[in-house]
């Protein structure tokens, strides 16, 4: 047997792990004994530059010492480490003396007094209280000195900084770096007069920075910074001040931990607190998540919870106009009113769309109020117009629609092919990941009709035209087993369907496959042989996938690649989606779906009917009774409007989803609702939607509540109220369980503790999970007994048994086969990074200076024949309405192809999205509208 | 440095560098402004902005965007430390001034004219000596020959670096029977005989070769290189330069071998801006290798620097090439293991692949193989031959090929002794050690003997520091040096050279004494804390001059009473 490697910290031995420096070693083994360093941040490469982490190493005990920086050198066998030594100590103190000279004076006394940042505590820990050096000069003179150089740039809505205070630690660089990957910053110059530079030397504001925040979280100093920071950092000096002259006790900060509700990557935010007033947003870094990086959304788009737009009581329509009412008056109302309809109409007269943005708990309560309070299956979430194809088809071919595998798969895999999918833009952190792979050389195959970012990276962009997914897809198939590269043995034992499924794809001719796809077929080719070949290749897909018409089939040729590859059920593979919302994911487990409650269970199967009435303790007494228990399969989303204008659905009740500004083809929504006897709407901003509404409930947004969200990757975590509801406003799932009541169905009070108590009893892969057992870090589904997870799906047989093949022939879309003669243009839509959906939160944030309209790509050359110029203002028309915007003449889209996306409603972009819907899931297909343009 | 963009870099290829466009980039090139061409390399090598403008303004002969940068200038005076101590450069400054205007006069840190001095350059030219005298020539024809003498001389009776190479041909021929076996048995076997050779690295450090070539070897991946570092920035050195312009065969010869040896298939020069007529040598020397058709599929290409000491620090060097700043990173990993793009990289000196063929002629034959005579040549450890750079101090300055174990006094009477009144040799670079004349009888000409008696042999290049130069300038001067090629990654070099740069300057303007103990603890704080040689090795020369010539120096200090008060 080998012998552990040992290593001696200060005398003492202590087994040594692989791959160790000293100074991961030693904080391992001793966290009170610190080195201090300066330039180390455990989530970069060693970088060795401040040298303050310096010991003293021997071979043996008395053995001559050599001075070493404990960052980037490896801990061996049998080395002596003196962390402490005078030798050392007095090197410390000397190269932090050197540090303070190039310093501002106040940087070095304020450390002495009060030390908030980590420069400081070195300064403090090293014990430096003098400068010997006679009048040194500075890189900069200090930011309130008089003389012109400018040290501070404050230039930019959100960040900051002022390189007087810079230590060139290069933390911020290597973060935007190595973290981010965006390389907006870097230094200029050499010795002593290199600086911290954005772009080409300009500030914050011109430069590309996408305003993720790494820098300023890492920055050891505050030389680099953002306004919420410094705002915290004046918060801590005040209570320190207070607590110094001995006034009243100051108001303490407190740090709240929860996850953020901006997309399905499910970053974990520290949220600090005084005075329940939010101070400021940072990533922990023991987030498995996230580790300590998110973007701008997450870190700084969080004003909207206090704005003034906020509601603030509940309101009900009298004469046209919403009136305020108290809680009381406005359940009343409902109930009556609810009442009525389904007394006369019937209980299928009555709908409910919940939300993603919400969390597991109440989308669970909105659906059980549907079905057991109600008594109608017309319940639906916003999955329907993002992810239900993803949902539906994965669940044909594998029998579960999440995703196969986890992020931190990403660190196994040796191919990426990502799928109508942006996730720099729109799943940032997870984007962040995939492009730090691809730079480091992974390759990646990008099927986008966009020129992505991460396709610029791109070792194969497939430039398809929108809606061609389908055609594309089978190419790469027809290829793959063209060129004998099939995985034979995982087909044969874990598939079914494969022989007819091969004839169909080898019968298909792939010119005319290419030609209507627009795509060179070498290329896709290329693509589909390396993605075969690779040893582990992992697929993300998107919104490009399912909004389309073919939408579900596209889902199921992914899951045809991924099978005939074998790229399934094991580390580094899998069949990915990317979620949009924060918990759309977890609205589905939850039972927010027409044709399945709560885990999925078909709601019309015998066995399924009866463990849901025992669930919720179905009798015959009961407000909906064993009779009247619904069975049939309920509205999906598209349905209710149409159901709405044909005046069989009577009330609506809507949960935080704006569907006026965000569901395709306006007109036909709006004069739906207009329709509908009862709108009921629960909201935070007084929306669209919420305006059309007969009453409106001011919820909460997720910094007042607690609950759990479920990201992309199925991983159940805990959200924790940061500050207390607003005033006037209730907590989302305060206000159904109060409905319920009001309704006469008794619910206890909203707790997550004992929702997810209830939900673990019904939903199979929620039985182990306890709001205790969560953690700071979730767990992912299926959770068994005592709470042990699941990474990856499918390891050795599918959900369904066995997977299943599914072949589709490519059909154009509707949309293009009717209106493509007269609109030649095909318009398709996506998020930017700057903006959420129709922009109710980013656009009460800065991120509102950063990005203030929704711009029309198009190509160079099209824009010349149409005589338009970069920034004039065209009209863009389709069969069902116009806009007037802003064009941008741009290599990222190509000729015949226009991109826009659609964050500003008041720009209407739902006035031009169509009718068109996926087959199978009733998914619109909004990202293929035929159009055309003029100037304006 | 980024592994990002070191991969990012490798996507690209050695054919197509970020370093280079920005090198060969004109200004009249295009119309666009200097701005939106970089935004435009930025795009096309798929990194960000400040990547590109971070780069270009770490080096001397690029522009930054700013005016007052040294790019683009129409003459350049060398200020290195030889030109210093020869006192030739305010004349030719004055000189250049006159006929090209403040404004076009920038200044290059030695140009390796050491033997004449008076060195400067005009549109990729360099003069030295009596050049000057012929500006109006130079100024009218750029074509216009230097008229460079130096002596060339070998002490030994077969030399080995100086040797002429009279047919290319026979030259290669030894490649021809080397590479006939390519097992890695064979390879390894080749790797004995250099290991037994003794052959270290000639750039200063002195590691074995043989040891470096077999770390690469083991390496898995058929992606690796061979990288010859010919940025000799040292002042005083002038011996690579030489090997460069009159015997490249000799370093492709090397470098051929390493990339046979340990399975890499690319060859990189680095040679410094400074050298315009070695690079051109080498690239003719390279053609000339191409129309042997040897049977290897071993390439060269050429990187050509821009002015930046750093850069012959070889992880400074490979991140130049990869078009990243060439700040000096950390080791491990060593580059035989992830070098240049990430690879495994073998990098040496030019005259350490320029002993290579030597080394390995006539293996057949134990008594005559160049590894018995090689290993039988020198002292001890340090064995074979070394070339030596002799600055005008000497009476016949030149390139000077010497046995290991020389002794120094036999060196200067070779030379003809000094030209002028020495107070010190300045040996082995600006790192080196300041022996004063006293010492010079104790030293031979290897690793050993300088280390034993607090020196550095380093690169052996000599410069006499004649008695009118004040001790106390020279300090400041090292220090200034320092402060300007200091990379400013590490702290006690980036921020320790400029304050003790201000502490002499400061003393010699009379402002402040010299605080004792503040200076021992900045000198022993970048001995023991920096990153690289640079600012650890500067300590070393002034450490030298504060023991040798404590009677020059003392005055400029305070006295010890003053300083425990």
């Amino acid at each position: 047997m080998q012998q552990a490697k040992t290593a001696f910290l200060n005398g003492v031995p202590y087994d040594i792990s692989e791959g160790e420096t000293i100074l991961s070693f030693s904080r391992r083994i001793d966290e009170t004994n610190e080195i201090p360093t300066l330039c180390d941040d455990t989530r970069l490469a060693p970088y060795g530059s401040c040298r303050v982490c310096s010991v003293d190493v021997a071979l043996t005990a008395d053995g001559p010492r050599k001075v070493m920086a404990s960052c980037h050198t490896p801990i061996t066998d049998g080395m002596h480490i003196f962390t402490h030594s005078e030798r050392v100590e007095k090197l410390r103190k000397n190269i932090v003396e050197l540090v303070l000279s190039d310093l501002p004076e106040h940087m070095l006394t304020k450390s002495l007094t009060s030390p908030t940042t980590e420069f400081e505590q070195v300064v403090n820990e090293t014990g430096v209280s003098q400068v010997r050096f006679n009048s040194p000069k500075k890189s900069f003179p200090a930011s309130n000195s008089s003389q012109e150089t400018q040290s501070v740039d404050d230039s930019h809505p959100f960040m900051r900084s002022d390189l007087s205070m810079c230590i060139d630690c290069n933390r911020c660089v290597r973060a935007c770096d190595e973290i981010q990957g965006e390389q907006v910053l870097s230094v200029s110059g050499r010795g002593f007069d290199a600086k911290i530079i954005k772009g080409q030397d300009v500030s914050f504001k011109e430069s590309d920075c996408v305003s993720c925040g790494a820098c300023a979280q890492t920055c050891p100093t505050g030389a680099i910074s953002d306004i919420f920071r410094e705002g915290l950092a004046s918060a801590y000096l005040e209570n320190i001040k207070q607590e110094s002259t001995e006034q009243d006790n100051p108001k303490p900060i407190d740090k709240v931990r929860t996850v953020c509700s901006y997309c399905g990557v499910g970053c974990n935010l520290e949220v600090s607190v005084k005075d329940n007033k939010i101070l400021s947003i940072e990533a922990p870094t023991d987030a498995e998540v996230n580790s300590g990086h998110t973007c701008l959304k997450g870190r700084y788009a969080w004003r909207f919870y206090d704005h003034d737009d906020r509601l603030d009581s509940p309101m009900i329509k009298v004469n046209g106009t919403l009136q305020k009412v108290s809680w009381q008056d406005a359940y009343e109302y409902i109930a009556k009113r609810l009442t009525n309809i389904k007394t006369e109409y019937g209980s299928d007269a009555i709908a409910g769309i919940s939300s993603a943005r919400c969390t597991n708990e109440e989308n669970y309560l909105l659906q059980k109020m549907m079905r057991a309070v109600i008594g109608t299956n017309n319940i639906d979430c916003c999955a329907r117009v993002c992810h239900s194809p993803t949902a539906y088809g994965m669940q044909k071919s594998f029998g579960t629609g999440a995703a196969t595998n986890s992020i931190e798969d990403l660190k196994q895999t040796e191919l990426i092919l990502l799928i109508g999918a942006n996730p720099t833009a729109a799943h940032p952190v997870t984007g962040a990941k995939i492009k730090q792979k691809v730079m480091k050389g992974t390759p990646l195959i990008v099927l986008d009709p966009v020129k992505t970012e991460l396709a610029r990276y791109a070792n194969w962009h497939i430039q398809l035209r929108p809606g061609t997914n389908v055609a594309v897809l089978n190419m790469m198939a027809y290829f793959i087993i063209e060129a004998g590269l099939v995985d034979n043995d995982f087909v044969q034992t874990r598939t079914e369907e494969y022989q007819s499924y091969a004839q169909a794809i080898q019968a298909l001719n792939i010119d005319q496959l290419a030609a209507i796809a627009g795509v060179d077929k070498y290329l896709v080719k290329e693509a589909a042989i390396a993605y075969a070949k690779a040893n582990k290749a992992m697929s993300f897909h998107g919104l490009g996938v399912t909004e389309h018409s073919q939408g579900s089939r596209a889902i199921m040729c992914i899951a045809d690649l991924v099978m005939l590859t074998g790229n399934v059920g094991s580390e580094g593979v899998g069949m990915n989606p990317l979620r949009g919302q924060n918990n759309v994911q977890g609205a589905a487990d939850m039972g927010c779906q027409p044709h399945q409650g709560a885990g999925y269970l078909v709601i019309n199967e015998p066995n399924n009917i009866k463990a849901y009435q025992e669930h919720y303790q179905v009798t015959e007494n009961s407000l909906v009774n064993l009779k009247e228990w619904p069975t049939e399969i309920g509205y999906k989303i598209p349905e209710m409007f149409n159901a709405a204008l044909a005046g069989d659905l009577k009330a609506l009740w809507i949960l935080g989803e704006d569907v006026v500004q965000t569901d395709p083809n306006q007109q036909h929504v709006v004069a739906s609702l207009e329709n509908l006897d009862l709108l009921i709407v629960q909201e935070i901003f007084l929306s669209e939607t919420a305006k059309m509404a007969d009453v409106v409930l001011p919820g909460t947004s997720f910094l007042e509540k607690s609950g759990t969200f479920t990201n992309g990757e199925r991983r159940v975590q805990r959200v924790n109220a940061a500050v207390p509801a607003k005033q006037g406003c209730k907590t989302d799932g305060d206000i159904i369980v109060e409905m319920m009541n009001a309704l006469g169905y008794q619910q206890a009070p909203y707790s997550p503790e004992s929702l997810l108590d209830e939900i673990s009893k019904i939903v199979p892969f929620f039985a182990g999970i306890t709001w205790q057992n969560l953690g700071d870090n979730g767990l992912q589904w299926p959770v068994y007994e005592e709470g042990v997870d699941t990474k990856i799906l499918h390891i050795n047989n599918f959900k369904r048994g066995l997977g299943k093949f599914h072949f589709f022939e490519f059909e154009e879309s509707t949309e293009v086969l009717n209106n493509s003669e007269k609109l030649p243009f095909i318009l398709t839509t996506s998020r930017n990074l700057e903006h959420y959906n129709a922009g109710t939160m980013t656009r009460r944030s800065g991120n509102e200076i950063i990005v203030d309209e929704d711009v029309l790509l198009i190509n160079q050359l099209d824009a010349q024949e149409k005589g338009i110029e970069d920034r004039s203002k065209v009209r863009l028309f389709s069969a069902r309405g116009e806009i007037t915007l802003t064009a941008e003449l741009s290599d990222k889209v190509n000729r015949g192809v226009l991109f826009t996306t659609f964050h500003f409603p008041e720009l209407m972009i739902n006035r031009v999205t169509g009718d068109v819907t996926d087959k199978h899931t009733k998914c619109p297909e909004y990202k293929v509208v035929a159009v055309d343009i003029d100037l304006a | 440095m980024s592994k990002n963009l070191s991969q990012l870099a490798r996507r690209k290829g050695l054919d197509n560098t970020l370093f280079q466009k920005l090198v060969f980039s004109t200004e009249d090139e295009s119309s666009t402004s200097l701005e939106q061409q970089r935004k435009n390399l930025a795009k096309e090598f798929l990194v960000g902005d400040a990547v590109v403008h971070g780069a270009a303004s770490f080096y001397d002969f690029l522009d930054d965007g700013s005016n007052q940068h040294n790019a683009n200038k129409k003459a350049y005076v060398c200020n290195g430390s030889s030109c210093l101590c020869a006192e030739t450069q305010k004349g030719v400054q004055a000189k250049l001034v006159e006929q090209y205007g403040e404004d076009n006069v920038g200044h290059v840190t030695c140009l390796g004219r050491c033997a004449e001095n008076a060195a400067f350059q005009i549109a990729d030219s360099n003069f030295s000596g009596t050049d000057i005298d012929n500006l109006e020539a130079i100024f009218k024809d750029a074509k216009t020959q230097s008229n460079e003498k130096y002596q060339v001389f070998s002490t030994l009776v077969t030399p080995i670096l100086t040797a002429e190479i009279p047919d290319i041909k026979r030259y290669y021929q030894l490649f021809r029977e080397l590479s006939i076996k390519a097992d890695v048995e064979d390879k390894q076997q080749l790797l004995s005989k250099l290991i037994e050779s003794g052959l270290r690295g000639r750039g200063g450090a002195g590691f074995p070769t043989g040891v470096k070539w077999q770390s690469c070897l083991v390496e898995k991946g058929d992606e690796k290189y061979i990288v010859c570092n010919a940025d000799e920035g040292d002042a005083g050195a002038f011996s690579d330069r030489y090997l460069l312009e009159h015997r490249p065969h000799s370093v492709l010869f090397g470098m051929l071998m390493a990339g046979f040896l340990t399975g890499a298939k690319t060859g990189v020069l680095y040679i410094r801006a400074e050298y315009p007529a070695a690079i051109e040598q080498t690239a003719q020397a390279i053609s000339e290798f191409k129309q042997l058709s040897l049977t290897t599929d071993f390439s060269f290409k050429i990187i050509k620097g821009a002015g930046a000491y750093i850069c012959g620090e070889e992880t400074a060097l490979l991140r130049s090439i990869e078009g990243q700043r060439p700040v000096v990173s950390v080791r491990p990993p060593f580059p035989t293991q992830s070098g240049l793009f990430g690879c495994p990289t073998v990098v040496n000196n030019v005259e350490t692949f320029a002993s290579i063929h030597f080394i390995f002629s006539n293996l057949t034959d134990e008594k005559k193989s160049g590894v018995t005579l090689y290993k039988n040549l020198g002292n001890g450890k340090s064995t074979g031959s070394k070339l030596l750079s002799l600055d005008s101090a000497f009476n016949k300055a030149g390139v000077y090929e010497v046995a290991m174990g020389t002794s120094l006094t036999e060196v200067i009477k070779l030379a003809g002794g000094f030209a002028k009144n020495i107070k010190a040799l300045h040996i082995g670079g600006p790192l080196g050690g300041v022996v004063p004349i006293s010492e010079i009888d104790k030293l031979t000409i290897d690793f050993e003997s300088f280390a034993e008696h607090g020196f550095l042999l380093g690169h052996a290049s000599i410069i006499g520091i004649p008695d009118s130069m004040a001790m106390i300038d020279y300090i400041a001067h090292l220090f200034e040096f320092t402060a300007l090629e200091s990379c400013g990654k590490c702290y006690p070099c980036q921020i320790g050279s400029v304050r003790g740069q201000e502490m002499f300057e400061q003393a010699i303007a009379g402002d402040e004494l010299i605080n004792q103990e503040l200076l021992s603890d900045l000198l022993e704080t970048m001995q023991l804390g920096s990153l690289c040689a640079l600012g650890g090795g500067v300590p070393l020369p002034i450490k030298n001059i504060l023991q040798y010539f404590a009677d020059e120096i003392s005055p400029y200090f305070h006295t010890k009473t003053e300083v425990g008060a």
